[in-house]
């Protein structure tokens, strides 16, 4: 090992442990001690990946309160970060909130869906099919025809209502009270137009969107909504299905089977 | 003041660095701003309103890119993908030049998102050397690297910093961004004189000048970049001007954003500071 490289890992090992002993290779003079000096960057180090944090995690932030930077720090102090953007440190989160907070589920539900909105923020620009582009399909081709979604779209399963506590954060209303569903509901994150969106679908709509994600053809997913609705209703409600998503942008494409 | 400059890239005059805060504010009234600097890591993402903004802007403004996580003074591999984004955003801007600190920000794959200071020793001399002339074979361009604040030294240095920083820009052949308030903190924090820095400092090599403000601590300062530019940093500015001449200056604020009127001011001061010199030297 160079010096060069021992000198790193050991001023890196003293910022992520907090290590109060001395380090040799710093040097100690009349301004300051070591441990003033190490203590800067010791301190520092925490208070950015916290605040890295706070700026992803609204709803996360809502729903924990006062407890929130206390639960950041516990992050902070066990996930070192390795990615280039500071932005990207709380990929992990969710993940870790799913394994240590057993006794509260909701938080790591939580952390998921403003990560799923994190992340649909920079997402590759992908361009939209219009309605237009529906009338031009020839009867003949509906039954093998292939809705292309957005890779940005992300479907979530939440047994809480997770997304009233993200809306109550980004327009500063009252926090909800916690609620858990009978049955888990699922959650739509998506981009459009530069603009990030989130609701909550219903269960036959839930269904064949992740359908789409499959690649299903158009015959199934209109037999996926005949076991809701029956035969004559599930056309009715495939192609209003059909007009909002192309309205809200979450189709990319169309293919064939 | 000393020798011209002999590796010609353009005078921007006096800009800022682009922060989200000010986006709005920025396209409404660019007059006085003449250029902008963007974090290059912002921009180096796959799609969506950053790069929208960025377009923006950059129709309105001449841009520079400046990076936070090259680590060139890192014993880790770099890192190809940063690398690969990087040179992807420099051929989507065309800034005027790109630049990152002569630091490391950590090793063995961890990100301490920090610009943690180097031993100023042969050894780490050579190691960076030949990094900023592979990263600047990659980008096909001369970088600057950036002077950083510090809080350590080593005891194993065996070069000042200025010393350090001359030396790799000389043996790389790179540029120079020299930020007057680091400058002023680490002469604070290791008590050595910041006019000694700037006179051990090749002129021909500074392409721009950083101005911010910082945190006076219990014992030491600390560049926090959150505050106006203080008197101290002013004083040594007027020595910068005196020393390098025309030179890029922007104010660079990395938290607790003002209106954009006070940046505005504070860029007017810069300028009502440096210009009457400049003339007085032409």
């Amino acid at each position: 090992m160079s010096t060069l490289q021992a000198i790193q890992q050991q001023m890196q090992q003293a910022v992520l442990t907090a290590q109060t002993s001395p380090l040799s290779s710093v040097r100690s003079d009349a301004i300051a001690d070591v441990h003033s000096r190490l203590a800067v960057y010791q301190h520092g180090y925490r208070i950015r990946l916290r605040d890295a944090l706070k700026n992803e995690f609204v709803g996360l932030s809502s729903m924990v309160s006062r407890g929130f930077d206390a639960l950041l720090d516990t992050y902070v102090e066990t996930h070192p970060s390795n990615h280039f953007n500071i932005r990207w440190y709380g990929t992990g989160l969710a993940g870790f909130l799913e394994n240590k907070r057993h006794d509260k589920p909701q938080l790591a539900e939580m952390a998921r869906l403003d990560w799923a909105i994190s992340t649909a923020f920079d997402a590759t620009d992908e361009p939209s099919i219009d309605i237009t582009q529906l009338a031009t399909i020839p009867p003949e081709a509906w039954a093998t025809l292939q809705l292309v979604p957005q890779g940005n779209l992300q479907v979530l399963s939440c047994a809480y209502n997770v997304d009233t506590f993200r809306r109550a954060a980004d327009h500063g209303t009252t926090r909800p009270h916690l609620r858990r569903y009978a049955k888990p509901r699922r959650i739509l994150v998506w981009r459009h137009a530069m603009s990030i969106h989130y609701r909550r679908l219903e269960e036959d709509e839930s269904q064949v969107l992740t359908a789409v994600q499959r690649g299903e053809s158009f015959a199934t997913l209109c037999a996926i909504l005949a076991e809701y609705h029956g035969e004559t209703a599930a056309m009715s409600r495939m192609v209003a299905l059909l007009q909002a998503w192309v309205g809200a942008g979450l189709l990319r494409d169309l293919g064939t089977m | 003041m000393t020798a011209a400059r002999t590796h010609a890239l353009p005078y921007l005059g006096y800009g800022l660095g682009l922060r989200v805060e000010h986006y709005e504010a920025l396209l409404e009234q660019p007059a006085q701003v003449e250029w902008l600097e963007v974090v290059s890591e912002n921009y180096m993402v796959d799609g969506g309103l950053p790069l929208v903004w960025l377009d923006r802007f950059r129709e309105r403004y001449p841009l520079v890119m400046h990076g936070v996580s090259m680590s060139i003074g890192s014993t880790d591999p770099l890192d190809e993908d940063y690398l690969t984004r990087l040179a992807a955003l420099a051929q989507r801007v065309e800034p005027a030049w790109v630049s990152d600190h002569l630091c490391w920000t950590g090793v063995q794959g961890i990100n301490l998102h920090d610009l943690m200071p180097l031993p100023y020793t042969e050894e780490a001399l050579d190691h960076v050397v030949g990094r900023v002339k592979q990263v600047q074979d990659r980008l096909k361009r001369r970088i600057l690297l950036e002077n950083v604040s510090s809080y350590v030294s080593f005891a194993q240095s065996q070069l000042t910093e200025w010393e350090f920083l001359a030396e790799v820009a000389e043996r790389a052949d790179c540029l120079l961004l020299l930020d007057v308030n680091n400058v002023h903190v680490s002469a604070m924090n290791h008590g050595f004189s910041s006019l000694d820095y700037l006179r051990g400092i090749p002129v021909s090599r500074v392409q721009q000048f950083h101005l911010a403000g910082y945190e006076q601590g219990e014992r030491l300062i600390v560049d926090t970049h959150d505050a106006p530019v203080s008197n101290a940093v002013w004083d040594l500015y007027l020595e910068a001007v005196r020393r390098f001449g025309r030179v890029s200056t922007m104010i660079e604020r990395d938290d607790h954003f003002p209106p954009l009127a006070e940046l505005l001011a504070e860029l007017e001061h810069a300028r009502a500071l440096a210009e009457p010199l400049l003339r007085d030297a032409a």
